[in-house]
């Protein structure tokens, strides 16, 4: 970024480089607070979610291939059915997305030195770091949770699974919840308070507006779940009575509760990949986003309805008409916020210059799988037809379209589009075409013959079928086409890996990319620009002239900051400088509260409730040597 | 920088104010508590859902064998948590104006008088969980979820008070100014809570 590097400039970066350096080796990761270390931690945590979560499937394929497959038993298939709808959904998807894309790019995009909270950001990440941990400890215990994703009581109930598997479940989502609640409140504030000034809201780029939609709906939608899951965890374990109708409790209390959370989620899940596509299509058509205000408000919009449409989940269960009808007809309201987007999408592309490079091609496969996807949705949304496939690999394919068409695509595309940002190298373009194409083929493969064998009957869930019922064939192209998926996915990994170390240099801007983070180095300095930008449009880095008077700044000193470890503040509106935030350094108390929060969970697990209550106590001591830091302290 | 026209506020940007200078937004440690208080609200939203879903899934509220909640004494304790609002505010705008004893002694009045009503609320909560155990029915479930939550709540406000109160001991920093403005927006939240939570249990004597 500095082009005219002059003597004052290079000593005010070298002062910047003192402030903001962190210690090397194990210990600097463990006490991090620097978003974009943060970033790669859940970045690499989540990808090893996502592994298990693929082998877990890949086994449930391998059981399913024929009729009577004897490779599982009915046990460990409802074990492995539950974890990897948990793991990709709470393990992988979210935190890939938000603590992975979101803590690494959102301060970038918005021209801060880091997140409002860096602490409270670095908690979020060894919290939910444990909470897998602890999740995934039930697998090696053979109790893993087996009753769904959705965990229906009464199946949930300690009758009917006496063991701990639902108890891992229950407590490990609230413990998840918490980091993404933490995670979720950093990001609005980092939203509202630090963008660079001149980013007033309607500059702020797209992602960012798809990060805010999906931080508000954690706030807002997380809570139902936790409440849920503190409801289960009482009738299970202190015979309190929520779900059972003897004691004038109802299991429909659970399914209301859960999908209250539940459909927001799908929207947080679906969101993020929202925001990538949307940083993505403009860099490789030449072009702003077309009806950028109209896909902002979208992006917030999907995220608002979303919150009004819990009891679609809930057709086939004996609802009074007039409520069907009701969330049936605000189900169909999805679409008018989807079709805006799609329609942004497409058309930006096409009045643009585009240049299908692989991030393009997955932007391209996201948006053919959320538009069948998305199809599949609105049939849903017409009760009767809702009522015939409830329960069937119709509603499997409609949302493996969706959450893994349509959500995991993006994220794949962005690994390729940010992969110089982070390393400072390129990856192999010709194999990175090659990825897509096989992913692409491996998904259309794996989920289309699921809406064939949803009509012809065959239910969810079950672990294996007869012979007779023809299902064979189609069951074995999925299979094989998950295979091909998986290579896919395989090599995508492999290229990154091998483009890590033997890539190209790209230098700071490869793709001629419009948001701020192409403005400076890659990878990125510990303090992310040598001097704060300042904006005034929506892709601050097409304003050329306005970054070389950055470059300028330097020189005299200007918004450079190096007095302190400082970012500054500006109004929430207009983005008009505030003040000067000084901001808390590495830490070792997010992970010292983050164990001590873990070990809370483990004893409430083993029911030793007085133990668990010490390191309650532990972990308040912690949150006051924590603040008794204080960051502002001249 | 009010004073400045709007064209020249980002050209002018490197006269930042310091850190510690009056801001024209509220400070990011405010924000994150109303962020905060924002998710605990809807969790007291689920709650109170959840006690009107369990009610009229009843045909009888309380059931047979539990009487309907006395309304005196429950009313008399919430008017006198709420009534903390005043000197934990006070506490607020003396610490502002640089009073800071003032603030502290007026805080720990506030803190004396909720913690009295913890003390007498948990006292309250182990005598009708002899009464009606949260393990006879959906009715005591709820009750003692609803107001558990609620208490706990109190204890938490507690536990910041209190720190609040150690850590400006020794002087006043922004830091601390903003952990006390924060705490009395946390304080204004459980009693407005308060309000709320006694007024759904009463709900079922009406």
């Amino acid at each position: 970024m500095a082009t005219t590097v002059t003597e004052p400039g290079l000593e005010r970066v070298g002062r910047l480089e003192r402030i903001w350096s962190e210690p090397r080796g194990a210990l600097g990761w463990l006490i991090t607070t620097d978003h974009k270390r943060i970033g790669l931690l859940y970045f690499f945590t989540t990808l090893a979610f996502f592994g298990a979560g693929g082998i877990e499937a890949l086994l449930m394929r391998t059981q399913l291939a024929q009729p009577n497959e004897k490779l599982l038993s009915p046990e460990t298939y409802d074990q492995l059915m539950t974890m990897h709808g948990v793991t990709m959904i709470f393990l992988f998807v979210i935190p890939m997305t938000t603590g992975a894309f979101g803590n690494y790019l959102l301060p970038l995009m918005i021209g801060a030195r880091d997140m409002a909270f860096p602490r409270l950001n670095a908690l979020s990440y060894w919290l939910f770091l444990a909470s897998g941990l602890f999740m995934y400890a039930s697998v090696f215990m053979h109790t893993a949770p087996n009753a769904g994703w959705f965990d229906y009581v009464p199946l949930a109930l300690k009758q009917y699974d006496p063991g701990r598997n639902i108890d891992y479940y229950a407590l490990g989502l609230i413990f998840n919840g918490v980091a993404s609640t933490a995670a979720a409140l950093n990001f609005i504030v980092t939203i509202f308070k630090l963008r660079a000034p001149g980013m007033s809201l309607n500059r702020m780029p797209l992602f960012c507006f798809a990060m805010l939609a999906v931080s508000l709906s954690l706030i807002f939608a997380l809570p139902s779940l936790t409440i849920d899951l503190v409801y289960l965890e009482l009738q299970r374990n202190v015979g309190f009575h929520f779900f059972d109708v003897a004691h004038g409790g109802s299991p429909f209390l659970w399914q209301h509760l859960f999908w209250l959370f539940g459909h927001p989620e799908v929207y947080i899940i679906i969101l993020p990949a929202f925001g990538i596509a949307t940083s993505i299509i403009p860099t490789f058509s030449r072009r702003h986003m077309i009806a950028f205000p109209l896909v902002a408000l979208a992006e917030l919009l999907v995220a608002f309805i979303g919150f009004g449409v819990w009891a679609h989940h809930m057709f086939a269960t004996g609802l009074p008409t007039i409520t069907l009808v009701f969330f049936a007809a605000a189900s169909m309201m999805v679409v008018i916020p989807s079709t805006i987007q799609v329609f942004a999408w497409t058309v930006t592309v096409a009045l643009g210059r585009p240049e299908f490079r692989a991030p393009l091609l997955f932007i391209g496969g996201f948006i053919v799988f959320f538009v069948l996807g998305g199809l599949s949705g609105i049939m849903f949304a017409a009760i009767p037809f809702d009522q015939a496939t409830t329960d069937t690999y119709f509603v499997v394919a409609h949302f493996h379209f969706i959450i893994f068409g349509a959500a995991v695509f993006p994220i794949l595309g962005g690994m390729y589009y940010w992969f110089p940002k982070v390393t400072g190298r390129l990856y192999h373009e010709g194999l990175a075409k090659l990825s897509f194409w096989l992913a692409f083929v491996g998904t259309a493969l794996t989920f289309f013959p699921m809406h064939i064998l949803g009509l012809l009957g065959m239910t969810r869930r079950v672990y294996t079928y007869p012979a007779s019922l023809g299902w064979g064939s189609y069951n074995l192209s999925e299979t094989i086409g998950a295979f091909i998926l998986t290579a896919g996915l395989l090599l995508i990994f492999a290229n990154l890996l091998y483009s890590r170390f033997r890539g190209p240099a790209s230098g700071p801007d490869p793709f001629f990319g419009g948001t701020l983070e192409w403005a400076t180095s890659s990878p990125p300095p510990p303090y992310n620009f040598p001097v704060i930008p300042t904006v005034r449009s929506a892709y601050p880095n097409w304003d050329r002239d306005e970054r070389r008077r950055d470059a300028e700044r330097l020189a005299r000193g200007e918004l450079v900051l190096d007095e302190g470890h400082e970012t500054p503040a500006t109004t929430v509106r207009d983005a008009f400088p505030d003040e000067i935030l000084e901001m808390p350094g590495e830490s070792f108390w997010p992970p010292v509260l983050a164990l001590m929060t873990a070990m809370l969970f483990v004893m409430l697990l083993a029911h030793h409730y007085a133990v668990a209550g010490i390191f309650a106590a532990l972990a308040l001591a912690t949150l006051g040597a924590w603040h008794a830091q204080e960051p502002q302290a001249e | 920088m009010s004073a400045l026209p709007r064209s020249a506020r980002t050209s002018a940007a490197a006269r930042l104010p310091r850190a510690g200078q009056p801001r024209a937004a509220l400070p990011n440690g405010w924000w994150g508590t109303a962020v905060f208080i924002a998710t605990e609200a809807t969790l007291f939203g689920t709650l109170i859902g959840t006690y009107y879903f369990l009610r009229f899934n009843s045909l009888h509220w309380p059931p047979p064998g539990i009487s309907a909640p006395k309304p005196t004494l429950p009313l008399v304790l919430t008017g006198l948590l709420v009534a903390t609002s005043a000197p934990v505010q006070f506490a607020v705008s003396a610490a502002g104006r640089g009073r800071l004893s003032a603030a502290r002694v007026s805080l720990l009045v506030a803190l004396v008088v909720q913690a009295g009503y913890l003390a007498m609320q948990l006292h309250l909560f182990s005598h009708d969980a002899h009464e009606f155990p949260p393990s006879g029915s959906s009715y005591a479930s709820i009750y003692f979820t609803l107001l558990g939550a609620h208490h706990l709540h109190v204890l938490i406000g507690l536990l910041l008070s209190g720190w609040v109160l150690l850590r400006t001991a020794t002087g006043l920093t922004p830091y601390r100014m903003t952990g006390l403005r924060v705490t009395a927006f946390y304080w204004h939240f459980i009693n407005v809570l308060a309000l709320v939570v006694v007024g759904t249990q009463l709900s079922a004597s009406v």
